[in-house]
């Protein structure tokens, strides 16, 4: 648990699950009760529910890089660069979609949204370079 | 103390976050009581509440045109074409064009002498699916009036018409006579909850009425059959209460006309669908104020008293009423239903309501009838021996339209929106009835080659002598000509149109090919001075065309309805050549007494002759 990495998810896991768990019961409770000005926008609901998934989901996966990010091999620093980049992907594609239905109109999402593109870029590199790493590994392993 | 104090923020941030932006940001139901034109009073809080908790009622209600009744012009609602093209009518001429996200309207002034001419910008639109009618926006002092502008759309037809041209009236040059002002008219139907605000100014001689119309919504939504929804959304807003049954929640329950006792249930519908008058007259005063007095859940003729054949014309015309119904009292125009259901002893002996038959949440929008009960399930979830055997109460094919039964209980013979529409006096049909009455016959309207004397005869063979013969037709005509053609020629605006209609229907007992006749009549109905009438004809002579063509397919669609009279006479006889000449072996040869000889050219004095029993009274009903 010394190694940057494991730590940089973890923190990141767990401080998502902590934000999102709480929203999907503040949402709920707004259903509970029927408020008006949550349930009047379609879109509104739409973009905080996925907020309050992806939040958990992501959440989630930055816990199972804690878990199993030393497994990918590589080396500590590019262990820790892997996570800084899913802990920043984790944290902007629910902030995205938080965001894009605060102040929103009608039919489109606010600016926040332009998080959530930016989210998933930088999460698909995280992703892809996990991957990369894994594979390299797995190479040494199995040389066949 | 560090990484608890970060969970414990992290997890009040969510419900923090959501809170503040929920408080600071838009709030959807608020815009839309903030809109002009929409009150919350009366514990009004619009559909969009009601959406809330009520998704697939909302969304069947959508779309129905109710919901579409009166709306905001925008690019996705706007039916008419506003594409600069000009619309003739009477020597004058209009032209829709759109600017931008406008919608505006070149219109002659009402000055027809000066030749003035102003451009009229759509503010508030009628109608969704027969025609769309236009409202401009009108500032009178610090108050505002919406007034309809002269052209509407049809939606059916794809094209402008002149007001005048779709209402039972004769042609009129006068391009503004139905500018009517939607806070004293269409306000009380078209929309919900309805308050016209009628400023007390009749005292100022000269200047035109000041209102400060509001409505609890445009359109027909769900508070105009449910009632007030406050108390309701108030009361069901905790899930204690929908759950459990906790608090006043089962006080506060929302009407539902489907548990409502027989009189209160139509009343629902008849609120709108039964021409009436406040009851006492003196409650007037309150519905050009306040709006009409009646609510939901409430017995409507303890609010109103539905006008009658032989209601009492206060003021004005003093056929105003009368001329709405047929002789025997049954309504003949559209929006009398009431009346009609009321009239019916499937009401009076039964426990028929409005819901019987129709369905506001579910099945095609376009006449509502419940899919549940398709055909004559509507009629024989009571009558069940009918259903048993069909031929033997009808003699006619089970799976005919002469089986159907609303063909000859309920028969198409108002008039209403350009159509013909079914009469909700569900009633037995009887020739001689409407013969003395100058009324519609439900047989001839199917046996459009049949006279009424011949109606009688089969019904009393087929059902005895109760049904009496006819020895005078109201009009005079000859009762030896089939009372299709003779009404088509001889009867009353409404009438003419009513027979217009019913010969091209695919229903009518003669094949297409054995109508020739028929299509000579309708071309001298195409030159009728009422343009609903000959726009009718036209549509019928059309239909025939398309079951039976004889090549004239291209001649008809030429034909405008609006035209002048020059190119109506035109149209006529170039139709009446065409059969003439193209008609003989394409068509079965013409029945005897039909006033069309075996050359195929009409007996023209004949005709002649029937058209002179019209009469010279100019007949107009607005609706």
């Amino acid at each position: 648990m010394n190694e940057r990495a494991p730590r940089i998810a973890l923190v990141t896991g767990w401080l998502l699950l902590a934000f999102s768990l709480p929203l999907g019961l503040t949402l709920e409770a707004l259903h509970a009760w029927k408020v008006p000005v949550y349930l009047g926008s379609a879109l509104r609901r739409e973009l905080w529910t996925l907020a309050h998934a992806h939040g958990n989901l992501l959440g989630i996966l930055c816990l199972v890089f804690a878990a199993l990010g030393a497994r990918v091999g590589g080396t500590d620093a590019q262990r820790a660069r892997l996570a800084r980049w899913l802990a920043i992907g984790a944290v902007l594609m629910p902030l995205g979609f938080l965001l894009g239905g605060v102040m929103n109109r009608e039919g489109d999402p606010s600016y926040g949204i332009v998080l959530v593109p930016a989210g998933a870029v930088i999460l698909m590199i995280a992703l892809f370079g996990t991957a990369r790493l894994a594979l390299g590994r797995s190479g040494e392993v199995d040389p066949a | 103390m560090r990484a608890p104090l970060t969970l414990l923020l992290a997890a009040l941030a969510a419900p923090i976050f959501v809170a503040s932006s929920l408080s600071w940001g838009p709030d959807p139901s608020a815009a839309i009581a903030a809109q002009e034109l929409v009150h919350r009073n009366g514990g009004h809080v619009g559909s969009a509440i009601c959406r809330d908790c009520h998704e697939d009622h909302y969304t069947s209600w959508r779309r129905t045109h109710h919901a579409q009744m009166t709306q905001r012009p925008g690019a996705d609602n706007v039916r008419g074409v506003f594409d600069g093209r000009v619309v003739r009518y009477e020597g004058q001429e209009a032209r829709p064009f759109r600017d931008g996200d406008r919608f505006l309207i070149d219109v002659p002034t009402t000055n027809a002498e000066a030749h003035g001419r102003r451009i009229a910008e759509v503010a508030l639109m009628v109608g969704s699916r027969r025609y769309q009618q236009y409202f401009e926006r009108q500032q009178r002092g610090d108050s505002v009036a919406f007034v309809r502008l002269p052209i509407l759309w049809h939606i059916e037809q794809q094209r402008w018409l002149h007001l005048n041209t779709v209402f039972l009236g004769p042609d009129d040059a006068n391009w503004h006579a139905h500018a009517a002002t939607w806070n004293e008219n269409c306000i009380f139907c078209h929309n919900t909850a309805p308050e016209p605000r009628a400023r007390n100014n009749a005292a100022r001689a000269g200047a035109l009425p000041q209102f400060d119309s509001e409505v609890a919504e445009l359109g027909i939504s769900c508070e105009s059959c449910h009632g007030p929804g406050a108390e309701h959304a108030r009361a069901h807003q905790s899930p204690l209460v929908r759950y459990v049954g906790a608090g006043d929640g089962a006080e506060a329950a929302a009407k539902n006309p489907s548990r409502f006792d027989q009189e209160r249930a139509v009343s629902v519908c008849g609120q709108c669908h039964g021409a009436r008058l406040p009851n006492p007259l003196a409650r007037v005063r309150d519905w050009f104020h306040s709006g009409p007095t009646y609510r939901v859940g409430d017995k409507l003729l303890e609010h109103v008293t539905p006008i009658e054949r032989d209601t009492k014309v206060l003021s004005g015309d003093p056929e105003q009423y009368s001329l709405r119904f047929w002789g025997d009292g049954t309504a003949r125009l559209s929006a009398y239903e009431l009346q009609g259901v009321l009239a019916s002893p499937c009401y009076q002996q039964g426990t028929m309501t409005c819901q019987s038959c129709h369905s506001m949440h579910t099945g095609d929008p376009h006449g509502q009838l419940r899919p549940d009960r398709p055909g004559n399930q509507l009629c024989t979830q009571c009558h069940e021996t009918i259903a048993k055997d069909v031929r033997a109460h009808t003699h006619h094919d089970p799976a005919g339209s002469g089986s159907s039964c609303v063909e000859c209980h309920m028969p198409k013979i108002v008039y209403g929106v350009l159509e013909i529409h079914r009469s909700h006096r569900i009633e037995l049909p009887d020739p001689a009835r409407d013969a003395e009455t100058a009324r519609p016959h439900a047989c001839t309207l199917c046996h459009t080659d049949r006279t009424l004397p011949w109606a009688a005869q089969q019904m009393q063979q087929w059902w005895g002598p109760k049904f009496r013969t006819p020895v005078q037709r109201a009009d005079r005509a000859p009762l030896a000509v089939p009372d299709a053609i003779a009404s088509l020629h001889a009867g009353d605006a409404a009438v003419r149109a009513v027979y217009a209609a019913a010969i091209g229907r695919a229903t009518t007992a003669p094949a297409a090919t054995d109508t020739v006749a028929q299509r000579a009549h309708l071309a001298v109905a195409m030159g009728d001075g009422y343009p609903s009438v000959r726009w009718l004809a036209q549509r019928s002579l059309q239909q025939l065309e398309q079951r039976a063509p004889i090549g004239l397919a291209e001649l008809l669609h030429g034909i405008d309805s609006m035209a002048g009279p020059q190119p109506r006479r035109d149209a006529v006889f170039a139709t009446l050549d065409g059969i003439a000449h193209k008609a003989g072996n394409r068509l079965m040869p013409p029945t005897t007494g039909a006033l069309l000889g075996t050359d195929l050219r009409l007996d023209l004095p004949a005709v002649i002759r029937l058209t002179d029993l019209q009469g010279r009274n100019v007949i107009s009903i607005g609706e």
